[in-house]
């Protein structure tokens, strides 16, 4: 059985891997590549936040949700307004705050909304979100289109996070965390509690499942997620508007989980982390490799387009996402040179070598 | 053998919209006998089964266990207090191993939350260690212990039957509900079936049976309950209700005229 053991000493992996980048970053000339490595794993950590959550409940529970930008939206209002309002507040209480809020918000909206199934969730959550993202836009207290500007910047026993490196560090210390506390509750009774609910409820009901609560729960826990990581975005951009908190980030926090592979516990971060990326690296192209148009450097007005045919691709070719379909590949050319070497061996035996 | 029984239900009748599929039904299961439940498709067994369970609030009448009312109670509730069912069509938990889907019905003697096993607490670890050990237990007893970490849904089909029979058998219950455990077996995986079935009323457990396999039923019932539209039409021993009229003409028809 693939115990917890296995999945953190894949963690202690990937995990080195991650604090090692700043240091392989730095070997690569940041002119050469038209984008910073350190400052977009700090965007790709805080998204992970809310994707780890989101597939905790996409992937596992089975419960689609296509608003949660607006829990990380009222992670990232709570801890602004109030560390902007009262110069003395501590920013790490803000964000815990922000965390807590926009659990009490999943509480509040998952007990209603998860009666729902299928299609229909996905719809009445959807609408959850447009109306905060409306709230974020219209209400004084958000401050309007505007927004908030600036934001201190995280700080904890007196040490300020407020360069990229550090922030770096804060994120993905805290996302490794969350991988742990995530594996842990995948595999115990509750993990299992929500795979079977997300299979059949009436066969979990039977099994004494108690299926709403634990969907409940499971929505409460990623909305916590998605405030904690929307609080550190407020910390780190030190400014934020409505537009960060728009239906946009929600298919993109959906597009994550579905790429990364739904119900994968690696699938999150690779989501994370290659969604980040992509639009940064298509933006370089041109100027990589001359003779591209010019235009895709305002490739951001279709970014939709791409994660509408991400989704697509994804769904007919790699339903459980690129983290298996990469294995699957793998696998795959593995066995296409064995096999090419079977060959080779064989002709070479039959001349008599 | 007629003391207090188990199960009781009362003058239980369930519309679906002006249809009766239940029409004031009213049977006892007491404690470690097998009862059958035969009618023709549609008859209300498995609705029955549905109130039974919570997943169906009866449009009237009463339903106690061990003297408890369990209308209006959730299916889990329900599970927990020791009544727990299987289904007609398979439902195994998708992408989860043998193991694991015998460990869910393990589910109601654990009690460890998100965060108590998001920090694997004590108690957590101790919990998981031993309903690992337990179901691997229920699983030996069966003999799919050699299957426990393949994947559910990938058994043959016969094996997946008793893996949800297993998984039920994991929550420990005083009573279960089988909703017909035989259906696409082959005769020597029913007669394997009908022995396991001695077996647990053996170790004190009351099953309640619907079945389609006549054979099944008239050997392993004490008592039989016919039901036709949502009707009781007739009760009593195998060989009592294999004669009566009435089940002949509803249900047993040409088949039974032949063995008798």
């Amino acid at each position: 059985m693939p115990g917890p053991t296995v999945s953190y000493r894949n963690l202690l992996v990937v995990a080195a891997f991650i604090f090692l980048l700043p240091i392989w970053a730095r070997l690569v000339p940041g002119s050469a590549l038209h984008f910073d490595i350190v400052n977009l794993m700090v965007l790709a950590g805080i998204y992970a936040f809310a994707v780890i959550g989101l597939n905790l409940l996409v992937g596992y529970a089975g419960q689609v949700s296509l608003g949660h930008a607006a829990f990380f939206g009222i992670g990232a209002y709570t801890t602004a307004i109030l560390c902007t309002r009262f110069a003395w507040f501590p920013t790490w209480l803000g964000v815990l705050f922000g965390a807590l809020l926009a659990g009490v918000a999943g509480l509040l909206i998952g007990i209603p909304v998860l009666r729902l199934k299928g299609n229909y969730l996905a719809i009445a959550t959807l609408a959850f979100g447009e109306i905060s993202y409306i709230f974020f836009r219209q209400s004084g207290i958000t401050g309007g289109t505007v927004g908030i500007t600036r934001i201190p910047p995280f700080s904890m026993f007196g040490f300020s996070f407020d360069s990229d490196l550090r922030f770096f560090f804060l994120v993905w210390i805290c996302v490794m965390v969350l991988m742990l506390l995530t594996i842990n509750i995948i595999q115990s009774r509750v993990g299992r509690a929500l795979r079977a609910l997300h299979s059949s409820e009436v066969a979990a009901d039977a099994m004494g499942v108690n299926t709403g609560r634990y969907k409940t729960k499971a929505f409460v826990l990623s909305a916590v997620f998605a405030g904690l990581g929307g609080a550190l975005f407020a910390h780190f951009q030190r400014y934020i508007n409505p537009e960060s908190f728009m239906l946009t980030i929600s298919i993109l926090f959906l597009t994550m989980v579905v790429i990364g592979g739904m119900g994968n516990i690696w699938g999150a971060l690779v989501g994370a982390i290659s969604l980040t990326f992509l639009p940064e690296v298509i933006r370089a192209l041109p100027q990589w490799i001359p003779g591209l148009p010019e235009g895709l450097a305002n490739f951001n007005n279709y970014v939709l387009v791409l994660y509408g045919l991400l989704l697509m691709v994804f769904m007919i070719f790699m339903p459980q996402g690129m983290t298996v379909g990469l294995a699957r590949g793998v696998s795959y050319g593995e066995m296409q040179a064995k096999r090419l070497k079977d060959r080779i061996r064989a002709r070479k035996f039959s001349r008599g070598e | 053998m007629k003391d207090n029984p188990v199960l009781e239900i009362n003058e239980v009748t369930k519309l679906f919209g002006g249809l009766a599929a239940l029409k004031d039904v009213s049977l006892s299961v007491y404690p470690g006998e097998i009862k059958a439940i035969i009618g023709p498709n549609g008859a209300g067994k498995t609705t029955l089964f549905d109130v039974l369970t919570g997943i169906y609030r009866p449009s009237s009448g009463s339903v106690f266990f061990r003297k408890k009312d369990i209308i209006g109670l959730r299916p889990d509730q329900i599970t927990c207090m020791g009544i727990i069912r299987t289904f007609q069509t398979i439902r195994l938990f998708e992408g989860m191993t043998v193991l694991e889907n015998t460990m869910v019905g393990c589910q109601c003697r654990t009690g460890s939350g998100f965060f108590a096993n998001g920090i694997r607490s004590r108690k957590a670890r101790n919990e998981e260690k031993q309903i690992q050990q337990e179901a691997l237990e229920v699983l030996k007893s069966v003999g799919l212990e050699t299957r426990a970490y393949e994947t559910g849904t990938s058994l043959p089909y016969g094996q997946q039957r008793m893996l949800e029979l297993t998984r039920a058998l994991a929550s420990r219950p005083e009573i279960l509900l089988l909703d017909e455990p035989a259906a696409g077996l082959n005769p020597y995986e029913t007669n394997e079936l009908s022995q396991f079935l001695f077996g647990l009323r053996e170790r004190g457990l009351t099953l309640l049976v619907v079945e389609h396999d006549m054979g099944l039923v008239m050997d392993i019932s004490d008592e039989i309950v016919v039901l036709d539209y949502g009707e009781v039409i007739a009760r009593g021993e195998p060989e009592t209700v294999q004669n009566d009229p009435r089940v002949i003409e509803a249900y047993l028809g040409v088949e039974v005229e032949d063995n008798a």
